[in-house]
């Protein structure tokens, strides 16, 4: 066998697949340790992003209607946008989450207390919450709902990324769910089944470099209290229903750190490890569509906004063009290809590989489950790729609008007349080659560890994972194309 | 824990009650300070749809459904010392009061441009968009009227 297929096709020792390198964070740094245990640790990161998101609020109804001179659209679609996606997803998990203050008031009024903690008695927890206290459906206890919430907002993105008002009224609005859904339902329900900014926040924590989990799991599963997701008088009950003891992936895990405050074993630590090799399973349909969603969407922004067809971005400025007409086809034709078009490409590289491996003995379910993990770091590196220009060339604005956030005539560093100046415009492509292909390197290398799961047989893994690859492969070279054309 | 709590608690009305009053502060005062006493600080806006120039403040919340008045004359005393705050509600307009030698001055959308005169004599300064901004470009035109003391002549 040729060495390049054997690299790709040896199956990954069990050793290694038990035991992945992980850096005990809390150990190295116990004074981080000590502040994340803090009552006030949260409240303190949130306590910033509230006031900023307050700003943006306050920015989008009465600031410039202008989008480039206006916080909420400068601080919030650029600059925000691009270390959600380009920092924070990859090397901090969920880390948004932890400061989010969207959820802050709903927090608010279901713990009736901003730092403390109650000890009393809820539904399934040992803590005080306020409000009706009712279970989510179980038919909605997925991310369909995020799925198609974000779609919807990503199809008004035109609207949405540069109207302030918009902005601010799609905020306002997620604002007064979170804090209605706490008051009726228990924990961060909204957090967990409708935030569309967490549904892809939950997929692409799995690649990331940190993780919050277990020091043993054998001391959780002797444990009596389970207080990580029961509360105690430390800590609140797991906001995100998370039970440490069989916590193996980031995606529903927001970091919140009650679990740390928690833990009568102090048996919770942080960990570093390596970008996206540990959480290689999506585990439902909703997952993989998130996967196949966020992939088609990076790929038709890049289409509208980075390509030359002038015809298309008329079709999607529906603000300025009034065209329903080609709006609707635009629209119409992202959700199909999101939808259903490329899973369907997806699923037919699936049944292809199956067929060709003659892959009996695995369901075509399972495969597919399992492959689609290779669309979630290509996802997330292509969207990081197609972020790169908008603070490279866009990034100028933020030195403005930081000295004149409402557009008002402020000048608060003296810089509100700083010129629109895009940031080495000519590097752009230079940069977004190389991260295509680490989300290519990713992605394959991430079809083979979870391939190398299913199959023993070396010539059957290969085989199995040559129609996906191809079509990954296929999705790379097209970015590459409207990258650097 | 309980001073925790209330400092917490406090620290969420400063923001959401300090932020909006340190603004409307600015707003109102601040920004009159920033200029010698007694000067006559008039803000105008340019809207392309409709032709205008407006007096009305037209931010995020009025702008989709915005009935803007125009600011066809407006009245100053001889002696007046004004400073004109120029805006754009969308698109590149042009700001000039020929009859003073005053502009054409940029008003790129979203930046505040300032235009200062003293109203020596009276008479009607007209003032106009000086480069076709839209198809309504020529109804982007106004006066300041300047009301006489009795002691000069007119313009």
């Amino acid at each position: 066998m040729a060495t390049a297929e054997r690299i790709l096709t040896e199956p990954v020792p069990q050793e290694i697949e038990k035991k992945p390198w992980r850096f005990d964070v809390f150990a190295h740094l116990p004074w981080l340790k000590g502040l994340v245990r803090m009552r006030s640790f949260q409240f303190l990161v949130i306590l910033p992003n509230l006031f900023l998101f307050y700003l943006f609020l306050i920015a989008g109804f009465f600031g410039t209607p202008i989008g480039n001179r206006n916080i909420i659209i400068v601080f919030v679609w650029i600059l925000w946008w691009f270390v959600l996606i380009a920092v924070m997803m990859p090397f901090g998990s969920r880390l948004w989450c932890t400061m989010c203050p969207l959820p802050f008031f709903g927090d608010w009024l279901q713990r009736r207390s901003v730092v403390g903690v109650r000890s009393g008695k809820s539904p399934g927890t040992l803590n005080k919450f306020f409000g009706l206290q009712k279970r989510w459906p179980k038919r909605l206890s997925n991310i369909w709902l995020q799925n198609f919430g974000f779609l919807f907002l990503a199809t008004f993105s035109a609207l949405l990324v540069t109207r302030p008002l918009v902005s601010a009224i799609v905020f306002g609005v997620l604002i007064l769910l979170a804090a209605g859904m706490a008051l009726v339902y228990r924990l961060r329900t909204f957090c967990n089944y409708i935030c569309p900014i967490s549904g892809f926040l939950s997929l692409y924590a799995m690649t990331s470099t940190v993780e919050l989990r277990s020091a043993d799991k054998e001391v959780c599963l002797k444990c009596t209290t389970k207080s990580c997701i029961r509360g105690s008088d430390k800590g609140w009950a797991c906001p995100w229903n998370v039970y440490m003891g069989k916590l193996d992936r980031n995606n529903y895990c927001g970091l919140c750190f009650e679990c740390v405050k928690s833990c009568p074993n102090d048996n919770i630590s942080l960990y570093l490890r390596p970008f996206s090799t540990s959480d290689v399973a999506l585990r439902g349909y909703d997952e993989v569509w998130k996967a196949c969603i966020m992939l088609m969407l990076a790929f038709s922004y890049s289409i509208v906004l980075l390509g030359p067809w002038g015809w298309l971005k008329d079709w999607a400025n529906i603000s300025e063009k009034h065209n329903w007409g080609g709006f609707g086809m635009f629209a119409a034709g992202q959700a199909l290809l999101a939808l259903v078009i490329f899973p369907a490409l997806f699923y037919l590289s699936i049944r292809l590989g199956k067929w060709y491996a003659r892959a009996d003995d695995v369901s075509t379910k399972e495969l597919f489950l399992k492959y689609a993990y290779m669309l979630v770091p290509m996802g997330l590196l292509a969207w990081i790729a197609f972020s790169v220009p908008l603070i490279m060339v866009n990034g100028s604005y933020i030195v403005s609008v930081a000295s004149d956030p409402l557009g008002w005539g402020m000048n608060l560093l003296g810089t509100a007349e700083f010129p629109w100046k895009p940031l080495w415009p000519q590097w752009v492509p230079f940069a977004q080659v190389p991260i295509l292909l680490a989300g290519l390197y990713f992605g394959l290398r991430g079809l083979h560890k979870v391939g190398s799961q299913l199959f023993k047989d070396p010539t059957q893994l290969f085989r199995s994972m040559i129609p996906p690859a191809v079509l990954l492969l296929g999705v790379t070279v097209l970015f590459l194309k409207l990258f650097i054309g | 824990m309980k001073w925790k709590e209330t400092a917490g608690v406090l620290a969420v009305l400063i923001v959401l009650l300090g932020l909006p009053m340190m603004l409307k502060y600015w707003r109102t005062v601040g920004m009159i300070h920033r200029y010698p006493p007694n000067t006559k600080v008039i803000r105008l806006t340019a809207v392309a749809d409709g032709g205008l120039w407006t007096q009305d403040e037209i931010v995020g919340y009025n702008y989709w459904w915005r009935k803007p008045t125009r600011a066809g004359e407006i009245a100053l005393n001889q002696g007046d010392h004004v400073v004109v705050q120029l805006h754009s509600a969308d698109v590149l307009h042009s700001f000039a009061i020929p009859l003073l030698h005053i502009g054409p001055v940029e008003v790129p959308a979203g930046h505040t441009v300032e235009v200062a005169f003293d109203a020596n004599r009276p008479g009607d300064l007209t003032f106009l968009c000086w480069q076709v901004c839209s198809p309504e470009h020529s109804k982007l035109q106004g006066d300041f009227i300047v009301k006489s003391n009795g002691s000069e002549d007119s313009w």
